[in-house]
């Protein structure tokens, strides 16, 4: 900072003769200053295109779920699901559990959703990070009308593979029929919300 | 810093312009460079998901402890602002002693959610002290807490489990100072 103050200080009259010295041997002022302005403007230019890279690529999810697809896990009755079984729907995947109070509360609007969209190909699959028996126990007084799988505590590190890095919950994804993620939803995912989601993809 | 020589070099920018193109290979170099370095980073950050910016469980629900008598320990939660903790979902156990009485928890403020019922939560700091079953001044002694807690925005995180070695300290010496427990290593691709 000195030094260009400095220089700043200097009679503009120097400047010509700066200019009329020519080559790279002379060290003149106003040069110096201006390649310190075009670097920091080459770094600010930077520092955006890389925020803008950073903005555009976490709001875009152009990854398969294909990981996801290969997972298997036991229902309420124990019974095992590979979630490949329903690729070639809208697949809604929600990791949810029976200790999350903002989970429970978007879950009767999942259930209309899935009642009102599964005759287009909509598909709500839940994975509980939780243990079976409240599972099933909140699923039958809830009339749960789409799968809840016993994902268990690793559970939540399976949806940290998809985004979730604070590692919370509720945690949905949305994925297309050709088996891309559509998007990727930390916290409450609203009716609206997933109306707009899913509407492209039918 | 940065943003004077800027601001004055805009000012003051035409007459010199023909010096610039003298710099360009060497500063079009240096953006390649940076570009790399970039995208470098980029590439190491998992897309994150839609939401709201959020602290990891360790950091929301921070824990710590000391030794505060040859026969008591002191256990310590700071909640960040946001973020509570359920008071019905706090465990302590120690390691090569026991918990001599259920400890007293402080009092919390009720919480009604109309799909999750009553509960009780904390928010800031929750300090609690536990009995041991044997005294052991001077001795070092594992204590371990259970906790599950949320954050405003509309999160809940799974239950943790935090652990710190404090030593107890000597019969009518002071509480030792309170020690942070240790974040469990976690990869970045894990």
């Amino acid at each position: 900072m000195a030094a260009t103050d400095d220089r700043a200080a200097q009679p503009s009259s120097q400047a010509p003769a700066s200019v009329t010295s020519g080559t790279s041997a002379a060290v003149p002022s106003r040069p110096v200053r201006s390649r310190a302005v075009t670097t920091a403007l080459v770094i600010l230019a930077l520092l955006a295109l890389g925020a803008g890279l950073y903005f555009g690529l976490r709001s875009q999810h152009p990854r398969s779920a294909d990981v996801l697809f290969a997972v298997s896990m036991p229902d309420t009755n124990g019974q095992m699901h590979r979630l490949d079984e329903w690729r070639g729907k809208v697949v809604v995947v929600n990791f949810w559990a029976t200790w999350c109070a903002p989970c429970r509360e978007e879950m009767p609007q999942f259930v209309q959703a899935q009642q009102d969209l599964g005759g287009r190909g909509l598909q709500f699959v839940g994975i509980a990070v939780d243990q079976p028996r409240p599972v099933r126990d909140y699923a039958e007084k809830m009339n749960l009308n789409y799968p809840a799988l016993i994902g268990g505590a690793g559970a939540i590190d399976l949806s940290r593979t998809f985004g979730n890095t604070a590692m919370a919950l509720p945690f949905t994804i949305v994925i297309d029929r050709a088996g891309n993620i559509a998007h990727t939803q930390l916290g409450v995912l609203p009716r609206a919300k997933l109306d707009s989601i899913t509407a492209k993809l039918f | 810093m940065v943003w004077a020589p800027i601001c004055s070099g805009l000012q003051r920018r035409p007459p010199e312009h023909e010096q610039v193109p003298r710099q360009r290979p060497a500063l079009r170099t240096a953006g390649s460079a940076w570009l790399a370095v970039v995208a470098v980073v980029l590439a190491s950050i998992p897309a994150r998901a839609e939401g709201p910016d959020l602290l990891p469980n360790e950091r929301a629900f921070a824990f710590a402890a000391r030794g505060a008598a040859p026969q008591a320990i002191d256990v310590r939660f700071t909640v960040a602002r946001g973020y509570y903790l359920y008071r019905d979902k706090l465990k302590f156990s120690v390691e090569g002693n026991a918990i001599a009485a259920d400890p007293l928890l402080p009092p919390g403020e009720n919480k009604h959610d109309e799909f999750f019922g009553d509960s009780v939560t904390y928010r800031g700091t929750v300090l609690v002290r536990l009995a041991l079953r044997d005294a052991m001044p001077g001795r070092p002694i594992t204590v371990v807490a259970e906790s599950q807690g949320c954050a405003d925005v509309g999160v809940c995180y799974p239950p943790q489990r935090q652990r710190v070695a404090v030593t107890l300290p000597s019969s009518g010496a002071p509480p030792t100072a309170f020690v942070p427990a240790v974040t469990p290593a976690r990869g970045w691709f894990h």
